[in-house]
């Protein structure tokens, strides 16, 4: 790794940081996109060409909304809530290689804003103080659906972040490193069958660990089906039924941060992050190769919310405890004993 | 100064008020809270000092997963029903203030040591980074060294879920599914319309059926078909 002075890493993690907040900003008018083609819609056409220019319509109205808080609220916890979702959910990324080390006008910058090592755990320690902006929120709320909605949100993701961390293990017997930029560099390696040449992606190696993690992941930023925490039928809206105006535009916000993060998470872990066709030689191929597998990623999540009945809580909790959890076991174990075989230290 | 020694004051100040908080504040679950401010700066300090995995073990297991569970409590429960803890006995005060003394003679003994002696073993910090890292070092360890120690542990840990689960199963389970099995209604769980429940008379509540009503004869009791047992939801 190539040390580099602290301004350049400043300015690398200022780019990270705006980008994926624009991002975030167009995942919703895609999202809201393929919704409205799922269901023989139009979507967002007035503001701007295709409706492009949505997003920046939508940020005004919230900030121009009425800011409500309830008589019963606690109020200090009442505003810092939706600041931890927010900010959580933006401090992942700062582990996530958006590739290796490049040189650009004769300077060798990491495409990074650092390497941790201990990367992965980074990502899933982060995601799990995240649920506290949830469940403080729900309490300050001073609201029995909030209340229930924080509490679903609490079992759930302590549950499927579970899933989610023993789901990786796989890849970290096999890299024997928990630093996410190992990982992405032991992925550019290919493996050659006669004339192939099979990139050495873990979705290859590691299928059963990729949907137990896609599915945790799901689960864990909330989304449907399994949105509990926010089931209109049953709750109002959940956590954020008392959040209004710039309030609750944060907890939207870290939503989609926090999907558009386990996206870049799982292109890293199980597709090679940048790595690609053409990648090793341009850089900025290797960022177009990424934010494709981002935008599949986004279009999975938005087919599942647009295809899948939201699931019932007992159902929610039986699947990661009787199935998903037995399952990420029986991965490791298998794993575990294909690795010792290829050291040869058994059999 | 250094950034480093400005960030540690900074981290160190506000993990102390937080821990001062959480010990003065009135509310249960504020009290929670600042513990996991408190938490989240220690962790801080645990990555200035080189020890990412300590930090993030700190995050995941604590702030994530412990007082998670704590707070999910404390939400549940009537503030006003909590006992006050300013108004302890002697005994328990006497108690408390004789294990803080204890833990921090202890620390106070691994500072002197540390200091004195230097790291046990070979756990220098140039071996360890030879060996790739806090992780590997650390589970190099505890799967040669220390491994007794650490199914032991494992051992306890287990026991104490499967603890859990016998205590919070309320009753014999196949006795409660027979009971279910062979009441009318779900509306009445103990099966107050059955002939057994109504030989043993009334239990805890007051008794729906009057002693002039006589028990319905065997031929009449009809078996459940309107609605599930509960326990065929749950099952996935």
């Amino acid at each position: 790794m190539a040390q580099e002075p602290m301004w350049l890493t400043f300015i690398v993690a200022f780019i990270i940081m705006n980008v994926l907040l624009v991002g975030m900003a167009y995942t919703t008018w895609y999202e809201r996109k393929v919704l409205a083609a799922m269901q023989d819609r139009l979507g967002p056409t007035r503001s701007g060409p295709h409706g492009l220019l949505q997003p920046l319509a939508d940020a005004v109205k919230l900030l121009g909304k009425e800011d409500l808080i309830p008589a019963g609220a606690d109020r200090v916890l009442f505003f810092f809530a939706p600041l931890v979702v927010f900010v959580a959910a933006l401090v992942s990324v700062a582990v996530i290689p958006f590739g290796g080390t490049v040189q650009i006008g004769g300077r060798a910058v990491n495409l990074y804003a650092t390497d941790l090592n201990v990367g992965a755990l980074f990502v899933l320690a982060i995601g799990s103080a995240g649920v506290y902006g949830i469940i403080v929120g729900a309490w300050a709320s001073a609201n029995r659906y909030s209340l229930l909605g924080g509490l679903r949100a609490a079992a759930q993701v302590i549950s499927y972040e579970l899933v989610l961390g023993l789901s990786l293990v796989g890849i970290f017997i096999i890299t024997g490193s928990l630093s996410l930029r190992e990982i992405m560099e032991q992925q550019q390696r290919s493996i050659e069958i006669g004339p192939l040449h099979i990139s050495n992606w873990f979705i290859l190696s590691q299928p059963l660990a990729f949907v137990l993690f896609l599915i945790a992941a799901v689960a864990e930023t909330n989304r449907a089906p399994f949105d509990l925490p926010e089931a209109e039928t049953e709750l109002v809206s959940g956590f954020h039924t008392e959040y209004s105006a710039f309030r609750f535009s944060f907890y939207f916000l870290g939503e989609y941060i926090n999907m558009l993060v386990v996206s870049l998470f799982a292109s890293t872990l199980f597709l090679g992050g940048p790595s690609g066709p053409g990648s090793e030689k341009y850089w900025g191929l290797g960022l177009v190769w990424l934010f494709i597998k981002v935008a599949v990623f986004m279009f999975f999540y938005i087919w599942l919310r647009a295809t899948l009945p939201r699931f019932r809580f007992d159902q929610l909790m039986g699947v990661a405890w009787k199935v998903l959890l037995p399952l990420a076991l029986l991965n490791i174990v298998i794993t575990a004993f294909i690795r010792l075989i290829a050291n040869g230290q058994i059999f | 100064m250094p950034w480093d020694l400005i960030f540690f004051y900074i981290i160190g100040a506000i993990s102390v008020l937080a821990a001062l908080g959480m010990v003065a504040s009135p509310n249960p679950i504020h009290s929670g809270i600042l513990l996991v401010v408190c938490f989240l700066n220690v962790a801080g300090i645990f990555v200035m000092l080189g020890a990412e995995f300590l930090a993030i073990v700190q995050v995941i297991v604590y702030t994530g997963a412990i007082l998670v569970l704590l707070l999910f409590v404390l939400m549940l429960v009537d503030p006003h029903e909590l006992p006050s803890f300013y108004l302890a006995q002697p005994l328990q005060r006497g108690v408390g203030v004789l294990l803080g003394l204890i833990l921090l003679l202890e620390i106070g003994a691994a500072i002197v040591t540390q200091t004195q002696f230097g790291p046990k073993g070979n756990a220098t910090p140039a071996n360890i980074a030879a060996m790739g890292g806090n992780v590997q070092a650390l589970g190099s360890v505890l799967q040669t060294n220390y491994l007794l120690a650490f199914e032991v542990v494992s051992l306890v840990l287990i026991t104490g879920i499967i603890g859990a689960i016998v205590l919070a199963v309320p009753e014999r389970l196949g006795q409660r599914i027979g009971t279910l099995r062979s009441t009318i209604s779900l509306g009445h769980p103990r099966g107050l319309d059955h002939p057994a429940a109504l030989m043993a008379g009334p239990r805890n509540e007051t008794p729906i059926v009057t002693k002039e009503r006589k028990a319905p004869e065997p031929a009449a009791v009809r078996r459940l078909v309107m609605a599930k047992d509960p326990d065929d939801f749950t099952s996935v």
